[in-house]
């Protein structure tokens, strides 16, 4: 009896419910609520996993680099380690002289960087703000500048160099920075030029009116204007100077005296043994390294480790600033 | 220097547009002092120079540098004779020119579609975002080359039979899969950490590019009812292909400028008994380099990638 009546009150619900879905814009809604879904499902599938194929290297490594030695071959450690220690950080540290490379590569860093930055920041402000005839010739040049590969100038610049007995010295990607043309200075020159155009003209005119030189006009409002560009352009110059491993090679800027993260990196990774030998690192872990070769390649991994760990940091502190620096304004216009 | 600035600040400013013009244009000049003087320098000179050292053999004594005219000796000598211990130049060229090919447009199609995702608005965005410009910071050479352990690390690890930890042809193979099938996909797996860490740049470039659309055009498409799809192809798409020559340009440069060729190019500045045969191999080098933005000038234009859409 009373199981016929509810199969009844199904049958006349189904019924209902089928007549709900039959009417055409709830067909509409459900279509385009079911295609929000499932775009957003996708979206969120891409977007997850590629982080995950970015942090994924970054964070296995800070794992590793925080394992006991005797833990690099056991198998059942994975992620946390089982004997926790700071003895691959301690022989990594010894290996690249990490300190006074530290040191170094932030001074040959942020130097240039500023140098890149008032050098670029006036040419681009030039090319945009203050045309004359011919200035568009002479923006072809920055162009070309960009697109052709420092190789193909490295030599006749390092005869320069060597003429000058600036070979070995500094002082080199200084001027080369200051004069606008370091490490992807063209590139540079194109963002503040985007940027400053894009800055409304009425400010300059406004300016103008109320009797303030050119210069002023830059120094007092286009400049503080600018600080999204000049966070873009400041991160970009340190970045890739830090990372830098051609021109410091070519010039020779490394050295015993003055040693840079980059080529202490390079020449660690190349020959780990004998820069554990030559830096007195074979004492903090015994002689039989051979036994394990693993350990070679991870005292490797943890030095790339420190290498990029203060650029991660610096990261962190500016990374709100330089994402919303691209949303304010196109970089490219 | 000192002099001109008070010389310029001096000068009666409320002397009508004119006198403004000429305070401009002494001004443009002073701003691009320093990079005249380093294009000069640093560009100019030393371009030509670099192709008139491509046909000389060069050896430095102590009095100076000692030229020899010799034709094309150098660019036969880096395109048939150089060898380094494990590959030679001709291969190498051939390898990244090859790659660069293929790496381009998956690189430009995957960070315009990157773009696009990152753009919409979603909750954790500025961390996604923040996560998305890690590789521009990490991309190093010396990073890679640690990483890789170098090639005498390498080595003992293969002789050991620990190369790979995860070997994913195995198991596809094991699956019974086509081998055409596996190959692709594990050249496809393999190629997502590289195209990721070129794609950091392209990806920022395409994402301001798409910001700059006019916000206008979005809302009128959506009144009219046209879904994400649509309004992608009709309004973004066409909107941002301007910029995919920059990017092009971009990627381009950067992939040669990261591959082992410029390594056998700075190697062989190391070497000072080589000279004119580096020069020679940076000139194949950038000419390649031309040669491969000609060819895709010529397939922009043909398909009309970068036109305005609106004129006509």
């Amino acid at each position: 009896m009373k199981i016929s009546k509810i199969l009844d009150r199904i049958k006349a619900n189904i019924n209902e419910v089928i007549d709900y879905f039959n009417q055409p814009r709830t067909k509409l809604v459900w279509k385009k609520r079911l295609g929000e879904f499932f775009g957003k499902l996708f979206r969120m599938i891409i977007l997850f996993g590629l982080c995950f194929v970015i942090l994924f290297p970054i964070i296995q490594q800070i794992s590793m680099a925080l394992r006991a030695p005797q833990d690099v071959n056991n198998p059942a450690v994975i992620w946390i380690p089982e004997n926790w220690s700071l003895m691959n950080l301690k022989i990594s540290i010894v290996v690249l002289d990490y300190w006074r490379a530290l040191l170094n590569t932030f001074q040959l860093s942020f130097i240039s960087m500023l140098l890149q930055l008032f050098s670029t920041a006036l040419a681009g402000y030039a090319f945009s703000r203050l045309r004359f005839r011919g200035s568009n010739i002479l923006f072809i040049f920055v162009i070309i500048t960009i697109v052709t590969p420092p190789q193909a100038l490295s030599l006749a610049q390092f005869l320069y160099f060597r003429q000058t007995g600036l070979i070995g010295k500094q002082f080199s990607i200084y001027l080369m920075s200051g004069l606008g043309m370091g490490i992807r200075s063209g590139i540079f020159i194109y963002i503040f030029r985007q940027f400053f155009k894009g800055l409304p003209s009425e400010l300059a005119e406004s300016a103008q009116l109320d009797g303030a030189s050119v210069f002023r006009t830059f120094w007092n409002i286009m400049l503080p204007n600018a600080r999204g560009a000049i966070v873009t352009v400041g991160l970009f110059a340190f970045v890739w100077q830090w990372n830098d491993a051609y021109y410091v090679a070519i010039f020779d800027v490394s050295s015993e005296a003055f040693p840079l993260l980059t080529m202490q990196l390079i020449n660690a990774a190349e020959g780990m043994y004998q820069a554990l030998f030559y830096t007195g690192g074979l004492s903090l872990i015994g002689q039989n390294v051979w036994e394990n070769p693993l350990f070679l390649a991870l005292i490797s991994n943890v030095s790339a480790l420190l290498m990029m760990l203060p650029l991660l940091l610096m990261y962190l502190l500016v990374q709100k600033q330089f994402v919303e620096s691209i949303e304010r304004t196109g970089i490219v216009g | 220097m000192a002099e001109l600035v008070k010389k310029i600040n001096k000068a009666p400013i409320s002397s009508g547009p004119r006198q403004y013009r000429k305070q401009k244009l002494i001004w443009a000049f002073v701003f691009l002092t320093p990079w005249i003087l380093g294009l000069l320098i640093f560009f100019i000179i030393p371009f030509f120079r670099s192709l008139y050292f491509s046909f000389y053999t060069l050896e430095p004594t102590p009095d100076g540098i000692i030229l020899t005219f010799n034709g094309f000796k150098n660019y036969f000598y880096a395109l048939n004779q150089h060898v380094t211990s494990n590959t030679s130049f001709r291969v190498e060229l051939i390898n990244t020119t090859l790659d660069a090919l293929i790496n381009i447009p998956v690189l430009l199609i995957f960070s315009l579609f990157i773009a696009v995702l990152l753009n919409m608005k979603f909750r954790g965005r500025a961390f996604v975002r923040a996560i998305f410009f890690i590789p521009v910071i990490l991309n190093s050479a010396a990073v890679t080359t640690a990483l890789g352990g170098g090639d005498a690390i390498a080595s003992i690890l293969a002789e050991q039979g620990i190369n790979q930890i995860f070997d994913l042809e195995f198991y596809l193979v094991q699956t019974g899969m086509m081998p055409w099938l596996i190959t692709f996909i594990v050249g496809l797996i393999d190629r997502i950490y590289v195209v990721l860490s070129l794609a950091g740049v392209p990806i920022l470039l395409f994402l301001a590019s798409i910001q700059s659309v006019p916000k206008h055009l979005y809302e009128a498409a959506k009144i009219e009812g046209a879904t994400g799809y649509e309004t992608f192809w009709l309004i973004t798409l066409p909107n941002v292909s301007p910029h995919i020559i920059t990017v092009t340009v971009y990627a381009l440069v950067d992939s040669f400028l990261t591959s082992p060729v410029s390594g056998i190019i700075s190697q062989e500045l190391g070497k000072s008994n080589r000279w004119g045969e580096s020069a020679a191999m940076a000139w194949i080098y950038v000419s390649t380099i031309i040669l491969i933005l000609l060819l895709f000038a010529v397939f922009a234009k043909i398909f009309k990638i970068g036109g305005s859409h609106y004129e006509n």
